[in-house]
């Protein structure tokens, strides 16, 4: 199985008493879905191996107190630091809600504004901690579509397609030459009446 | 050490100017800005700003729960791509 089948839960921050367990982060909103899983795919060295799961008690919202089988000892325990935790996308149940949305599903999809209508397709969906952006090809520029609820309401899956209310003047940061070029003068001091600051 | 309660939070001026524009007549168009050192206002909240990260703009769309915090924090200038691989590391 490879990560195109797969989508990343989390990943393993350090062992748990001598007995080999592990403490999973489980990088989603509900970990508490994730009580009941019965194996899990760690990254390995680039490759995704799957291990069985003995036991799993959620702590603390987002970790997870795990006994993997065959892994009894400490020494066994600490190999797995660090590495990243994965399920097949199978695993995953379908959203009806059009206001919500996986960010694996929508990568491909085409962007649709309520005023200019089509603009191009997903590429990518970078996730950071403090917001998530859509990246989007349109006219050879990756124009980045921040998610939220009053700019992305809504995703229309039967036609592959995403609803957006881009605000005015974003698709034009990254289209003009000129946007990157910083004006003369700081923050701080008087500049002419231009449109940045 | 902490800003003074006295001077209140800094926010570029200009920036401020045409957040309040903005305010009075309605209208939410993307500012442009690169004073990622300036404080979220509640003024703030709704509109979008493209913060200047060093190398390109990156979309915020403000809410409330990121009142308080600067600009900057919402526009990283890095991208962690992980480490090399241990064995790697310290070869001669």
């Amino acid at each position: 199985m490879t990560k195109d089948d797969c989508y990343q839960v989390g990943h393993i921050t350090k062992t748990h008493g001598v007995n080999g367990e592990l403490v999973f982060f489980l990088d989603v909103d509900d970990a508490k879905e994730y009580a009941d899983i019965d194996s899990i795919l760690i990254e390995v060295k680039g490759q995704l191996t799957p291990y069985f799961i003995e036991s799993i008690s959620i702590v603390k919202g987002s970790r997870a107190i795990v006994a993997l089988e065959d892994v009894e000892t400490i020494e066994q325990a600490e190999r797995f630091i660090g590495s990243g935790l994965w399920l097949p996308l199978a695993n995953l149940e379908p959203i009806d809600d059009e206001t919500r949305f996986y960010f694996h599903e929508i990568i491909g999809f085409r962007v649709l504004d309520a005023e200019k209508g089509p603009l191009g397709t997903v590429t990518a969906v970078y996730t950071m901690a403090t917001q998530d952006l859509i990246a989007m090809d349109y006219a050879g520029h990756e124009v980045l579509i921040p998610i939220n609820s009053d700019i992305v309401p809504s995703v229309n899956r039967a036609q592959n397609q995403i609803n957006v209310v881009l605000p005015e003047g974003l698709l034009e940061i990254y289209t003009s030459d000129t946007g990157n070029d910083k004006p003369e003068v700081d923050g701080d001091e008087e500049a002419d009446d231009t449109d940045e600051d | 050490m902490a800003r003074s309660l006295k001077k209140g939070p800094y926010i570029d001026f200009r920036l401020d100017n045409k957040v309040q524009a903005q305010n009075q007549s309605g209208k939410k168009s993307v500012i442009k800005t690169w004073s990622r050192r300036s404080m979220i206002s509640p003024d703030f909240v709704g509109h979008t700003f493209a913060v200047h990260n060093g190398n390109k703009f990156i979309p915020v769309y403000v809410t409330e729960n990121m009142v308080g915090h600067k600009l900057g924090e919402f526009a990283p200038t890095r991208n962690f791509r992980g480490h090399v691989a241990k064995k790697d590391k310290g070869k001669r």
